[in-house]
C-alpha cells in the first residue's frame, strides 16, 4: 500500500494539469475575487436601500413594525438600512415604476413586499422586511399564549399574584425559543457584517475542496483495468484491488488537502481574509468537505462507463453548477436557492461547505447548524462511498 | 512436456456476435507459442480471458494447474503481460515506471533492484533510466513497456504484439530479448500479425481467425498444409509468350505471373525445380540479373486456409 501511495504521490504532483486547477487555479481566483469584491463592498457599504411604505391604518396599527423600521431608517443611525418613504399605495406604485425605489411594503390582510427586478437591493429588502414579519408574528403568538396560560391560571386560582417582571422574562424566553426554531436569522442580514467577500472566498474554498474530487478520479481511473492500459497492468498484478484503490484516494486526500490549506494560508496571510478564529472547526469542516469532493470525483470514475475526459467534465460542471447555486456567481442565487428549493442546497455540498463557513463565522456560538452542515456532509461522502464500493465490486469486465 | 496453460471450449460473445469461438488448446512449458491472425481474430480477447480481466460465456481456464480467477493471487505472481498498447506512467521516468509495476509483485526492495536492473539490461535502456515516457522514440517507449511487463521475471509472459508500430533496428532488439527470456526458462504467449516474427521466435503457431482455430502445428507442419513447395523469382526482361507457355508446363509447375521484369513462378512439392529452370534458361541463352527460391510462407497458410490476406 505505501509503495502504491508513494507513486501515486508522484504521479499527481507530476501531473501539471491536475497541479494548475487544484493548487494554482483557486489561488488565482481567490485574488480575483479579492480585487472585485473588495471595491464592491466598500461601495455597498455606504448604500441605502430606498424604499417605500404603505402608510395605511393597518401599518399604523402595527407597533412591531413601525418601530423596526424607525430603526432601520434612522439617518442618525451609522448602520441605517433604508431610507424610508410613508407614502400613499399610488405613490408607492408610481415610485417603483419610476425606479425611485427597490421596492414597497404594503401592509393588509396578509403583508404583501413588491419589488421590480431581483437585484441585491431588492432581494436584501425583501427578505429583511420578511423576517422582520416572521418575527413579529412569532412575538404576537408568543405574547397570544402566555396571555392565555395567564388566563387560565387566573380562572384556575383567582388569588395569583401577578409579577410583571416575570411575566416579561418568560416572553422575552419564549421569544427567543422560537425565534431560534425557526431559524431566524435577521441579525446576520440586517447589519452590515454580511460581506459578500465572506461568502466568495467560502464558495472558493468549496469549489478547491470539491475539485479535490478530479484528483480522486484519476487516481482511481489509474487501477481500473477499463478505464486505463496502466489499470490493466494493475488488475492483472497480484494485489488487491480494494488496497490498490484505497492508497490511491488516501493518496490523493492528501495531495488535496495541501491544495487547500495552500489556500487558506495564501487568503488568510496575503488577501488578509478573516474567517474567524474557530480554527479546528474550520479545519474539521475542511476535511469532510474535502472528503466529500474526493469521493464524489471517486464514484463518478467508478460509475460512469465513459472516458477520463468526459468524467473530468462531468464533475467540474457539477463543482461549478454546485458553487453557482451557493453564490460563487452572485451572493442572491443562494437566497433565491434557499427561499425557493431548499433541498437544493441541502444535497448540494458546495453549498453545504458555503454554508458551514457562514454559519461558522455568523452563529460562532451556536454551532447547530454548523454541525448540520458537517453531519449532512459525512452523509453524503457515505453515499458516494456505498455507490463506488458497489460498482467496484465487479472483478471483470465484458468488455475493456 | 507439462502444460503451464490450458484453455478448454472458451467463448466470448460481444453482444450476440462470438469474438472467440469455442476455442481450446494448451501452452506446454518452455515454448514459445505463436497467436497469429488478422486484426479482430479474438488474439487479444483470449489473452484477456486467461488473464481474468474479460467474463467470458463458456470454457474452462486454467493456468499452472489451477483455475484462473482474478483473486489468484499466487498464479498472477507467476505471470507477466506486455499489452499491445503502451502501459506507462508520462510522469514516472523508466526507471521509476519499471519500479512501480515491478513493486506489485517483488515487495524485498533490494531484490526488486536487481530485478529492474535486468530488465533495463535486457530491452537496453541503460542509457535511459532517467528519461520520462514522452522524451523516448517509439521504439524505446515499446521496450519500456516490455521491462515493465516482465522485470518481476515471471514463468509466463504475453506478449500481445509487442512490436506493432516500431522501427526494424528496436523490433530486432525486443526479438532478441524475447530469446533470451525463452533460454532463461520462461513460457511465452506472443501474438501477432507479422508471420515472420513468428517463424523466427515461436515453436508452435497457433492461427486464429474470426474468433476459431484455423491451425496448430510447428511452422513446418503448417507450411505442409499448403499445396506448395517453393516460390521461384526470376528478373528477366521482356520474356515471350511462348517462352512462358513453355516454363509453365515444366514439372510441379503450379502457377506462373510475370509482370516485367519479375516472373514468379510456384511449384507443388517435387524437387529440382529451381536447377531445372536454370537449365532451361541457360539452354535457351536468356539472361536473368537475379533469381532466387522461396519456401512458402505462413502467409500462403493462412491464404491457403481462408482465401484471403493476413494483413486484409
Amino acid at each position: 500500500m505505501l509503495h502504491n501511495f508513494k507513486y501515486t504521490l508522484k504521479t499527481l504532483f507530476k501531473n501539471k494539469t491536475l497541479i494548475f486547477w487544484t493548487f494554482a487555479f483557486p489561488i488565482i481566483l481567490g485574488t480575483f475575487f479579492y480585487m472585485a469584491f473588495s471595491n464592491i463592498e466598500k461601495s455597498e457599504q455606504l448604500d441605502v436601500i430606498d424604499i417605500a411604505i404603505v402608510d395605511n391604518e393597518q401599518f399604523q396599527n402595527s407597533e412591531a413594525l413601525k418601530q423596526t423600521f424607525l430603526i432601520l431608517g434612522d439617518e442618525s443611525n451609522k448602520e441605517q438600512m433604508f431610507s424610508i418613504q410613508y407614502v400613499l399605495l399610488d405613490e408607492a406604485v408610481k415610485l417603483l415604476e419610476d425606479d425611485k425605489i427597490s421596492g414597497y411594503l404594503l401592509i393588509e390582510d396578509t403583508p404583501k413586499i413588491v419589488v421590480s427586478s431581483s437585484g441585491i437591493n431588492e432581494t436584501i429588502f425583501k427578505y429583511v422586511t420578511e423576517k422582520i414579519i416572521q418575527v413579529e408574528d412569532i412575538l404576537s403568538l408568543a405574547i397570544k399564549e402566555k396571555s392565555e396560560q395567564f388566563q387560565e391560571e387566573i380562572s384556575k386560582n383567582p388569588n395569583t399574584s401577578f409579577d410583571i417582571d416575570t411575566w416579561k422574562k418568560e416572553i422575552y424566553q419564549e421569544v427567543l425559543t422560537m425565534v431560534n426554531n425557526a431559524n431566524a436569522n435577521i441579525i446576520d442580514i440586517s447589519n452590515h457584517n454580511l460581506s459578500y467577500t465572506m461568502i466568495e472566498f467560502y464558495t472558493l474554498i468549496a469549489m478547491t475542496c470539491l475539485y479535490g474530487g478530479i484528483l480522486g478520479m484519476v487516481a482511481v481511473n489509474q487501477n481500473l483495468a477499463n478505464m486505463s492500459n496502466n489499470g490493466k497492468r494493475v488488475a492483472i498484478s497480484p494485489t488487491s484491488k480494494g488496497k490498490i484503490i484505497l492508497s490511491s484516494v488516501l493518496s490523493s486526500y492528501f495531495v488535496q488537502l495541501i491544495g487547500v490549506f495552500l489556500l487558506f494560508l495564501y487568503t488568510i496571510f496575503v488577501l488578509k481574509v478573516d474567517y474567524g478564529t474557530n480554527f479546528p472547526l474550520i479545519i474539521l469542516l475542511t476535511l469532510i468537505g474535502s472528503l466529500a469532493g474526493l469521493t464524489l470525483g471517486v464514484c463518478i470514475a467508478v460509475v460512469f462507463q465513459v472516458n477520463e475526459n468526459l468524467k473530468t467534465g462531468m464533475m467540474l460542471a457539477i463543482t461549478m453548477f454546485g458553487c453557482f447555486l451557493s453564490g460563487m456567481m452572485g451572493i442572491t442565487m443562494k437566497y433565491i436557492v434557499d427561499s425557493n428549493i431548499p433541498l437544493l442546497n441541502k444535497i448540494n455540498p458546495a453549498s453545504m461547505i458555503t454554508d458551514g463557513f457562514y454559519s461558522l463565522y455568523y452563529y460562532g456560538s451556536n454551532l447547530k447548524r454548523f454541525y448540520f452542515n458537517v453531519s449532512s456532509l459525512l452523509i453524503f461522502s457515505l453515499v458516494m462511498i456505498v455507490i463506488s464500493m458497489i460498482s467496484l465490486r465487479r472483478q471483470k469486465y465484458d468488455s475493456i | 512436456m507439462k502444460s503451464v496453460i490450458q484453455v478448454e471450449n472458451l467463448t466470448k460473445k460481444y453482444k450476440n456476435k462470438k469474438a472467440v469461438d469455442d476455442l481450446s488448446f494448451e501452452v506446454y512449458e518452455g515454448e514459445i507459442l505463436g497467436l497469429l491472425g488478422p486484426n479482430g481474430s479474438g488474439k487479444s480477447t483470449t489473452i484477456n480471458c486467461i488473464l481474468s480481466l474479460l467474463n467470458f460465456d463458456e470454457g474452462i481456464i486454467k493456468v499452472l494447474g489451477c483455475e484462473m480467477s482474478p483473486n489468484a493471487y499466487e498464479i498472477k505472481r507467476q505471470i507477466g503481460v506486455v499489452f499491445q498498447d503502451v502501459a506507462v506512467f508520462d510522469e514516472l521516468n523508466v526507471y521509476d515506471n519499471i519500479d512501480y509495476f515491478c513493486g506489485l509483485y517483488i515487495k524485498d526492495k533490494l531484490k526488486r533492484k536487481k530485478c529492474i536492473m535486468d530488465a533495463i539490461h535486457l530491452v537496453g535502456l541503460e542509457e535511459f533510466t532517467k528519461y520520462y515516457p514522452k522524451q523516448l522514440s517509439g521504439g524505446l517507449l515499446r521496450r519500456l513497456n516490455i521491462a515493465c511487463g516482465i522485470a518481476h521475471q515471471p514463468k509466463i509472459i504475453i506478449l500481445d504484439e509487442p512490436t506493432v508500430a516500431v522501427d526494424p533496428q528496436s523490433r530486432n532488439n525486443i526479438l532478441d530479448g524475447i530469446q533470451k527470456l525463452r533460454k532463461k526458462g520462461a513460457t511465452i504467449i506472443y501474438t501477432t500479425h507479422y508471420m515472420e516474427e513468428v517463424e523466427i521466435l515461436c515453436d508452435r503457431v497457433i492461427i486464429l481467425d474470426k474468433g476459431k482455430i484455423l491451425a496448430v502445428g510447428t511452422t513446418d507442419e503448417l507450411k505442409e498444409l499448403v499445396n506448395i513447395e517453393e516460390k521461384v523469382t526470376v528478373e528477366i526482361m521482356d520474356l515471350k509468350k511462348d517462352i512462358l507457355n513453355e516454363i509453365k508446363n515444366f514439372p510441379h509447375v503450379d502457377s506462373l505471373t510475370y509482370q516485367n521484369p519479375i516472373l514468379s513462378i510456384t511449384y507443388k512439392k517435387g524437387a529440382n525445380n529451381l536447377v531445372n529452370l536454370m537449365d532451361y534458361l541457360k539452354k535457351e541463352s536468356i539472361p536473368y540479373t537475379k533469381i532466387y527460391s522461396e519456401r512458402p510462407t505462413l502467409n500462403d497458410v493462412f491464404l491457403e486456409l481462408t482465401g484471403k490476406d493476413l494483413r486484409d
